[in-house]
């Protein structure tokens, strides 16, 4: 859904299971996923480096009644523990906003989408526990 | 070779029924397997989407005929326009929630016989549209491997029309690409062109009826030429692999998204022992 209150930007600087990107490649990215989808696009916000610091995610949901969506830069940069994932979609869903991840292009707006994004995610986290065998 | 070409052991052999085995003996040999399509009317819902896309693209009629209009596109439409309509018909069809489950369709057992039965697929299906002497299109000879995928990929390679000679696509040998691969660094300061000059002789073009899918091992030399015949080439192709397999440059999420998961893997990545306990 989209009114007059917009798209709020969420970048960051910490290596993401996708790599590393400068966060001015990361607004540029985010910036044309909401031209493509016809999302109006405010500030980003950018979090903070400490690993597994969530702070500045938490006060874009703290305030998510004054945004239609947080668009991030991957979904990469939600928190790994998926209990802690959950509880922000609830709170994003539940407040009729929405949450996007620009570099796999992907929303999250209703329950059904909340499979797929999962299932992303814990197979991403399965798979880099896996060790692959490669000859030298 | 330094190494030696994969195959199936002879102890592993019972564990596959007669036809996995065989399938998959072909694949190993000759690094491709060209199948009719599972689904054949997967196929043709996905050729006859590609060609009313394009006439809707082109401000023609509907088609009545979705191959023949295929097949000769290039009276229709200029080499100059040709990649707004390629990139129209991709966005189109790419938007419909039916397309990836019907491609999948097109070669189900196949691809989970050679690949596995829980697979990560390619998010957005690639369409190639080669018109009758365009230069404009040639992907020169590569490996997708040395480009940033996975080794544990194959390619699920769909023409939408009958395809041949300079029409189609070329493909190396698993033992010629070895051969080559051993001594890549003669190639040094040289060009793509020189490396396909110098396996030219040995490549296949490979001849696809429309009605049959081909599935192609993209860790061997492929590519395409100008298409030299009269008719234009319609084809999509996509990757897939096991799902938990390793990943190089093509990620999860970004290009790579599982789709058959199976049941104890949800139960796995859901389970969690009890962490109630203290000293």
């Amino acid at each position: 859904m989209v009114t007059d209150k917009g798209y709020i930007g969420y970048n960051g600087a910490r290596h993401l299971a996708t790599g590393r990107a400068p966060q001015h490649i990361q607004n540029l990215v985010i910036r044309d996923y909401c031209r493509r989808h016809d999302l109006p696009f405010k500030l980003s916000a950018s979090e903070y480096a400490m690993p597994h610091c969530y702070m500045m995610l938490e006060k874009l949901v703290e305030e998510i009644g004054q945004h239609d969506g947080i668009v991030m830069y991957s979904m990469f940069m939600l928190p790994a523990r998926a209990t802690r994932r959950r509880a922000l979609y609830r709170r994003i869903l539940g407040a009729g906003a929405s949450l996007h991840a620009a570099v796999e292009d992907l929303a999250l707006a209703t329950d059904t989408d909340l499979t797929r994004w999962e299932d992303i995610l814990r197979v991403q986290a399965l798979v880099a526990n896996t060790t692959p065998v490669f000859e030298e | 070779m330094d190494r030696l070409p994969a195959e199936v052991p002879d102890s592993a052999a019972p564990f596959f029924d007669p036809a996995e085995l065989a399938l998959t003996r072909e694949f190993l040999n000759a690094g491709y397997v060209l199948r009719p399509a599972a689904d054949r009317a997967a196929l043709d819902r996905i050729r006859d989407y590609l060609a009313a896309s394009a006439a809707r693209h082109l401000d023609l009629p509907a088609p009545t005929d979705a191959g023949a209009f295929l097949n000769n596109i290039h009276q229709q439409v200029d080499g100059a326009r040709l990649n707004d309509l390629r990139l129209a018909v991709f966005h189109d069809i790419n938007a419909q929630d039916w397309l990836r489950p019907a491609y999948f369709a097109t070669a189900r057992d196949s691809v989970q016989t050679l690949i596995g039965n829980e697979l990560a697929m390619q998010k957005r299906i690639n369409l190639s549209v080669q018109m009758p002497d365009d230069d404009k299109s040639v992907l020169p000879v590569h490996a997708d491997v040395w480009s940033g995928d996975s080794a544990f990929e194959a390619v699920l390679w769909v023409p939408f029309v009958d395809v041949f000679a300079s029409k189609s696509m070329f493909i190396a040998s698993p033992a010629k690409n070895a051969e080559i691969v051993t001594r890549f660094k003669d190639f040094n300061g040289r060009s793509a062109e020189d490396l396909y000059r110098e396996v030219e002789a040995s490549l296949t073009f490979l001849e696809i009826p429309y009605g049959h899918v081909l599935v192609f091992n993209q860790n061997l030399m492929h590519g395409n030429r100008v298409n030299r015949e009269a008719e234009t080439r319609w084809s999509m192709n996509c990757r897939f692999k096991s799902v938990l397999s390793p990943y190089a440059d093509k990620k999860l999420g970004e290009f790579f998204e599982p789709i058959t998961l199976r049941a104890m893997t949800r139960i796995g990545m859901d389970f969690a022992l009890p962490d109630d306990f203290t000293e």
